[in-house]
């Protein structure tokens, strides 16, 4: 597991450098490797699912932007999963300022139709993808992180606390608190989801 | 229930992501025979199964990446520019730094700008139309700067950061403008300060009676105790040694 994670952060750093000095595709793999975490990021924050992919794309491109200023390459998660959740607030308060002004409504739950989703693992009914959804949105953020960065970009609790500058203690606690929390709110779902 | 626990550590792992090929080969092994571990790590493995996939996107990862070189290639004509020797040693600092290197040209200017403003032999007249009033006795005036003690005389200029020390039996009398007169009674001290741009009244010792034309901006008198404001017209401050 130590072995993969330098691995990782080796790959990252190469991946940065070789950016920085002009190589796009580089950061095209970037982009291939953080997409999913990003998004699920997102998703975590937003509701809509075409806004999140928005949200990424944001986040990919003022990473690049500010790529130069990455302190350590090695922190390269953490520091977009930050900027993912900024741009996240960003796009809320925009949605917030819109539905103002233009007295915008979201789509009521009972108006989504029992279909299969649009995700790329079709494998739960939408109704049962915004549930999920919405525990999530119900999770404290820092909770929400840890859950994703975990079960998403599938990165270790010694990771995790690598990227985000935390104990990996910390990190253990904070991962088994949001999962118990997920347990408990998911659990009707589970047993649907297992028979 | 011994040998269980143990497997309960490493399904703890396995949600944590920090389970050797090994350690999950030795629980997979055990799970084979117990329903309990097994049935547990089911749920754990579902549990994460469906927020990956309720969390996924609709988007592939190579779909992603490769727009998204096309929308950098076609909204930056120039690739990103390469990081410079130093790049990595100051990013992400340069706020900071420029904040104290502005803080430190403010302060510069600000303390040159105080030094220039503050020279011993400036009268206050400029600021605070202020001359000696009446004087009784014997009131001694030592200037900035100067270890000299000079009688005060009536209606001489006032300079700032004078010291005023009345002695026994003497009185004098500061006129700060036409209405207002500040008095220092006998055995006191009185400096006379810049602080924060206003001229301040520092009484050392003894007393002083402030009579102030209604109504009036802001007047205070500092004491080695505290600070005084002036809410009336007319009051006195005194300053012992209890």
């Amino acid at each position: 597991m130590a072995g993969e994670l330098k691995q990782n952060m080796a790959g990252d750093r190469q991946l940065i450098r070789a950016a920085l000095l002009g190589e796009t595709s580089a950061f095209g793999a970037i982009v291939e490797r953080y997409w999913n975490m990003v998004v699920a990021l997102a998703l975590s924050k937003v509701s809509d699912a075409a806004e999140a992919e928005d949200i990424a794309q944001e986040s990919f491109l003022k990473a690049y932007s500010q790529l130069a200023g990455l302190r350590n390459p090695s922190h390269f998660a953490g520091w977009l999963s930050k900027i993912t959740m900024q741009q996240c607030s960003n796009s809320l308060r925009r949605t917030v300022r819109c539905s103002r002004a233009l007295g915008c409504r979201a789509t009521p739950i009972e108006a989504l139709e029992e279909q299969p989703a649009m995700t790329a693992n079709p494998g739960l009914t939408q109704n049962q993808i915004h549930f999920v959804r919405q525990t999530v949105r119900g999770l404290p953020e820092k909770f929400r992180t840890m859950i994703v960065m975990r079960f998403v970009a599938d990165l270790s609790t010694v990771q995790i606390a690598e990227q985000l500058g935390k104990r990996p203690g910390t990190v253990r606690v904070l991962l088994h608190r949001a999962y118990k929390l997920l347990r408990k709110d998911l659990a009707p779902l589970l047993e649907e989801v297992k028979l | 229930m011994m040998t269980c626990e143990k497997y309960k550590n490493l399904i703890e792992k396995y949600v944590e992501g920090t389970i050797s090929d090994g350690q999950l080969a030795e629980l997979k092994n055990h799970m084979e025979t117990c329903e309990s571990c097994r049935g547990e790590f089911e749920r754990c493995v579902l549990l994460q199964d469906v927020v990956r996939q309720a969390l996924s996107s609709r988007t592939s990862a190579e779909q992603a990446g490769a727009s998204l070189l096309d929308k950098i290639s076609s909204e930056t004509n120039h690739p990103l520019a390469p990081a410079r020797y130093g790049t990595a040693l100051f990013a992400g600092k340069r706020a900071p730094i420029a904040a104290g290197i502005l803080l430190a040209i403010g302060l510069f200017l600000g303390f040159t700008i105080g030094r220039a403003g503050n020279p011993a032999q400036i009268p206050l007249t400029a600021q605070m139309p202020m001359s000696v009033g009446k004087i009784g006795g014997t009131v001694l005036v030592r200037h900035e700067g100067s270890d000299v003690w000079q009688a005060l005389e009536a209606g001489s200029n006032i300079y700032l950061g004078d010291t005023f020390h009345s002695t026994a039996k003497s009185v004098c009398v500061l006129k700060l403008d036409e209405e207002s007169t500040l008095e220092l009674n006998q055995n006191s001290m009185l400096v006379l300060k810049l602080y924060n741009g206003q001229t301040q009244f520092f009484l050392e010792r003894g007393e002083c009676t402030a009579s102030l034309e209604s109504p009036h901006g802001p007047f205070f008198i500092s004491t080695p105790n505290g600070r005084v404001e002036a809410l009336g017209t007319e009051f006195t401050v005194t300053v012992t040694d209890e």
